[in-house]
């Protein structure tokens, strides 16, 4: 595993921008993985000193500024999410790929719970369990950064 | 003495052996602090509305690129099933010109006669609303709200609080503009009321959107109220941003409960957002605009046949944040 450096991470997170920005439409925004989320998480759990709360935090608030919702929404629950991934990042990366992915599932499944919760109490619709989908998609997302970047794992030896 | 000196060093916090700055729960603190005034702000205030702005603009190009696969697989398929559909197309709206043409000869005889009245009784001026046509970039990317995107902005002189129609109803209303996009919120949206008329018998009410289902509803009406299933409800124009006499929706449903003093009233909207992309955006001109300008466009054919009768001022917004609660 190469180790990773401020560009590429940089580079990532714009590209995971510009899918999020994709005119997604019908089944399409009900699927959408979350894009930045993912790529956020993937750099957090792999090089905490260059990807932490702040990048996730500011993430988020590029989500928020993206699908018009209230700022800091998804700028709270990106952040929270982070700080849960970087809590254990060090046992974390002692994971096996699935053991990983497995926790991953759980961060993605918080961070969609928490900004229900949130735009709930903004006095949103609740949108139907449909809502949960992207968790399943962004972890298939997940899957695919692992095969191109590599796993953010240690190599056993 | 050696026991002394252990004793004062015990106390002590070794230094990390890893410097990584801030602990995580110093840092999600600090940025949970930061979001929750971040959200009050923007919920109650109207400060953020140009940093938004700005934001939206800076990201036009990664827009950009972003809808740039989109398009060209429409051009794509465009290019390759256009020519015939076009011929038909062609047919049916030269057809339809003809049919419309002549019903405006009969529209412009009608409005210099109208306003000829109007004079006589001191009446108001029938306002005619200029349009911007627009077309639908993208639904939403929020799935909590229906609204839509459309490609007219504050270049454009698009404002919020315009009314947004097409070919047979409103569609919604403008709710929050960019330098090169605006955001359209649905009549269907839960956050969304428009002030109605049943075409029938011009009883007024108010419409909400429902939010999900895609309908919209009538409450706090009695239940001996008199509307029936496939009555038309049209915009009573008396709020100012809605031009009077557009289709709104069509009642697809009326029950009474025993257990609640108001009917149920269910309708659906006429607009088909869904179905095709353009947009009119609507501006009320301001009274004093529409005195000078409605003698000299009473004939003028290519506006949109829609009069209001009120003394309401118009062009102003619903509210002034028609999304505060967002």
């Amino acid at each position: 595993m190469r180790p990773a450096n401020l560009t590429t991470v940089l580079l990532t997170l714009i590209v995971a921008l510009t899918f999020q920005l994709y005119p997604w439409s019908g089944q399409g925004v009900i699927l959408r993985p979350d894009f930045l989320l993912v790529i956020t998480l993937y750099w957090v759990v792999r090089a905490p000193h260059l990807c932490n709360v702040g990048v996730a935090w500011f993430a988020g608030l590029i989500v928020d500024l993206s699908t018009g919702s209230l700022l800091g929404q998804h700028a709270l629950a990106f952040a929270f999410t982070a700080f849960l991934a970087l809590l254990y990042q060090r046992r974390l990366v002692l994971f096996n790929r699935w053991q990983l992915s497995v926790y991953v599932f759980a961060l993605l499944f918080v961070e969609r719970t928490l900004v229900l919760i949130l735009k709930l109490f903004a006095d949103n619709e609740n949108p139907g369990l449909s809502y949960f989908w992207p968790v399943l998609t962004s972890i298939i997302l997940w899957q695919f950064m692992v095969l191109m970047f590599g796993a953010p794992t240690r190599p056993r030896h | 003495m050696l026991k002394g000196v252990h004793q004062k060093l015990e106390p002590q916090e070794s230094p990390a052996f890893f410097v990584r700055g801030p602990s995580p729960f110093s840092r999600i603190m600090f940025f949970c602090a930061l979001s929750i005034v971040l959200m009050a702000v923007d919920s109650r205030l109207d400060y953020l509305s140009q940093f938004r702005q700005t934001f939206i603009a800076a990201l036009h190009p990664l827009e950009m690129v972003a809808n740039a696969p989109s398009e060209w697989g429409l051009n794509i398929r465009q290019y390759f099933t256009a020519h015939s559909r076009l011929l038909i197309e062609n047919q049916a709206l030269k057809q339809q010109a003809v049919e419309h043409n002549v019903m405006l000869q009969r529209l412009a005889t009608i409005e210099l006669e109208n306003a000829h009245l109007k004079t006589l009784l001191k009446g108001n001026a029938p306002m005619i609303p200029k349009a911007i046509l627009g077309e639908i970039l993208h639904m939403g990317r929020d799935p909590f709200s229906n609204v839509v995107v459309i490609n007219r902005g504050s270049q454009h002189t698009v404002e919020a609080g315009q009314a947004v129609v097409d070919a047979q109803g409103v569609v919604g209303q403008v709710t929050r503009v960019f330098p090169f996009s605006a955001e359209v919120t649905l009549i269907t949206d839960k956050n969304l009321s428009i002030p109605i008329q049943v075409e029938r018998n011009q009883l007024r009410a108010i419409a909400f959107g429902e939010g999900k289902s895609n309908t919209i509803d009538l409450p706090f009406l009695p239940t001996s109220v008199d509307i029936k299933v496939g009555d038309k409800l049209v915009t009573s124009g008396i709020d100012g941003v809605y031009p009077a006499g557009l289709a709104v929706a069509k009642v697809t449903e009326v029950r009474q409960s025993p257990d609640s003093p108001f009917a149920k009233i269910i309708s659906t909207p006429i607009a088909g957002v869904n179905n095709h992309l353009q947009l009119l955006i609507l501006s009320m001109p301001t009274p004093a605009e529409h005195i000078e300008a409605a003698p000299a466009s009473a004939g003028d054919a290519t506006a949109p046949p829609v009069t209001a009768t009120t003394s309401i001022p118009p062009a102003k917004p619903r509210k002034e944040k028609p999304h505060a609660s967002r």
